[in-house]
């Protein structure tokens, strides 16, 4: 079960998120943190990695743009990990039976909240024909109160109150319902490949194609290998070394020089003489959410 | 009066700073959108460059609350153009500074929202996640470093902005037009490299033909292997581009297929 002070920490970082994200974006707000710090709280750090990582990549492309309303990934994020470990659910199985559901819930409220904050602005209005400065500042800096409740009303409330309903849907997807339950972790699995076709649609895929096929070779290749290795590595008896998975952070490094590579040609043909049409190709990026 | 004496210090720009990380987008709503947040961040240099209480700083503020929208981390080269006009020319600044900022606000947010919300997220944050499904945190960590640098970026603007002018508007656009270019690459890199672990799916059916049985994930894979996460990547991508398509909408008709497949026993978790 869920302890109260667990309840009240992840509330309160349900509150927390949505201000770091407005402003400071320290990446404490993104998915996979949020189901990190959860992870923490709940006393199962690897759980809420995993469903943090799943939500991060099913929202990889899903930036916010011009203000519009985004699937909520952390409080999905938030829920799936209190509940995965609290009832000792399949990680995967919680990505596609909460995670998922209560992200895109969540985006009522994201939209109610930015609503409710045009009562302040009114307000502010209202002071600035009065010229009280304090209460223009004070105004403003209520607006905090509609954005962080609009995320922790309903991530408390169905903290506090929702383990019995989940618990139940949990006995019914690994008994009588169990195709259904498995069918929802297969969901899970591939819920990550939305993420990357969104983002895909934001980059300019047709002009740098060829990275998309250098990025998926090399890594599907690697992790064929690195795999088996780690496979092998762990059946041999006798075998002392130690054969890790994939190091992401290599294909990653393998992504920059690419990058820097164009980065360091473009410069050049920018220096050059004739003064190459700078016309912008890159407005893929046209409006808000797909 | 209309003329200002009152010239913006080290101080004033570190209020600014500190309201614009802060608390910029805190009064965010439909109507005005930053609107509100404009004000909040310059109230007080307002009030130091008009004096309280006058008829200027009155319609200044007027001015200032007006719809505004614009990336939050780009925001603040706005405002230093914006006060640098202000300053020098008071109230008979103001018809220049609302065009001003209606006219910069839109660029900015295209490129803000491009490598600030879009490819940095998607470079660090891929790191992350492929980390985090390991049950490797570092990631999250890395992430935070980059972000700290990002704020720092953020921090150093204003100032610059403040000093270069409008005329910085002109220089930024080449270099920045390099680096969005540079960082595409590397997000679609990382992209094909996270087709190629992160969506776990694999054929489960292995059906009888003629008596022999084919072992479909095998063939596939002398091909190469995941081209099944390749595929759903590709059909979502497609799916995607259809009318009144959302990317909801796309997750549930991913989990309803995902759901019916696994069922019949065609697809299985790799």
């Amino acid at each position: 079960m869920i302890l109260w002070w667990q309840v009240i920490l992840l509330t309160l970082y349900a509150g927390y998120q949505i201000l770091d994200e407005l402003q400071i974006y320290s990446s404490l707000s993104a998915p996979v943190a949020a189901g990190f710090i959860s992870g923490i709280i709940m006393g199962d750090v690897k759980t809420g990695l995993i469903i943090g990582g799943a939500m991060q990549l099913t929202v990889l492309g899903v930036g916010t743009f011009g203000g519009a309303s985004k699937i909520d990934a952390n409080s999905g994020a938030v829920l799936a990990t209190a509940f995965a470990v609290a009832l000792k659910m399949d990680p995967q199985q919680a990505i596609a039976t909460i995670a998922v559901p209560v992200a895109a819930l969540m985006v009522s409220l994201d939209v109610l909240g930015r609503f409710a904050n045009t009562f302040f602005a009114h307000r502010i209005d209202a002071k600035v024909e009065a010229e009280d400065y304090k209460g223009i500042q004070r105004n403003f800096l209520m607006g905090m109160i509609p954005w962080s409740f609009s995320r922790m009303i309903p991530v408390g409330l169905a903290l506090a109150f929702g383990a019995g309903v989940v618990k139940e849907i949990v006995k019914v997807l690994n008994g009588p319902l169990l195709w259904l339950g498995n069918g929802l972790t297969v969901a899970g699995a591939v819920l990550p490949a939305v993420g990357f076709a969104i983002l895909l649609h934001y980059l300019p895929v047709k002009k740098h194609f060829a990275y998309l096929i250098l990025g998926f070779t090399f890594t599907t290749l690697f992790t064929t290998v690195f795999g088996y290795a780690q496979l092998l590595g762990g059946s041999i008896k006798g075998f002392s070394g130690v054969i890790n998975g994939l190091p992401m952070l290599a294909i990653a490094l393998l992504g920059l020089a690419f990058a820097a590579i164009s980065y360091q040609t473009g410069q050049k043909i920018g220096n050059a003489p004739k003064a190459a049409s700078s016309n912008n190709d890159e407005g893929e990026i046209e409006d808000d959410e797909i | 009066m209309t003329k200002s004496n009152y010239k913006l210090t080290d101080k004033d720009f570190h209020q600014i700073n500190m309201r614009s990380l802060f608390g910029f987008q805190l009064g965010w709503n439909y109507e005005r959108m930053q609107g509100s947040g404009y004000l909040y961040h310059i109230l007080p240099q307002l009030r130091k460059i008009y004096g309280d209480n006058t008829p200027e700083l009155k319609s200044m503020m007027k001015t200032h609350t007006q719809f505004f929208n614009t990336s939050n981390f780009f925001n603040t080269i706005i405002t230093g153009i914006d006060l640098a006009l202000e300053e020098k020319q008071g109230i008979d600044a103001q018809e220049t500074v609302a065009g001003l900022k209606a006219g910069l606000m839109g660029p900015f947010a295209a490129i803000g929202d491009s490598i600030f919300g879009s490819l940095v997220p998607t470079i660090f944050g891929a790191l992350a996640a492929s980390m985090a499904a390991q049950g490797n945190p570092v990631g999250i960590f890395i992430w935070i470093a980059a972000q700290i640098a990002v704020n720092v970026f953020r921090w150093v603007q204003l100032k610059f902005a403040y000093k270069e002018g409008i005329s910085l508007v002109t220089t930024m656009q080449d270099k920045l037009n390099a680096i969005t270019d540079a960082a595409t690459i590397m997000g679609v890199f990382m992209v094909g490299a996270l087709v190629a672990t992160m969506v776990n799916v694999k054929f489960a059916i292995v059906p009888q033909i003629g008596g022999v049985s084919l072992d479909i994930q095998n063939n596939l894979d002398m091909i190469i292997p995941r081209l099944l996460p390749a595929a759903v990547v590709g059909a979502i991508y497609w799916l995607l581009g259809k009318k009144g398509m959302t990317s909801t909408r796309a997750i549930f008709i991913v989990l309803v297929v995902c759901v019916a497949l696994s069922a019949a026993g065609v697809i299985s978790k790799m």
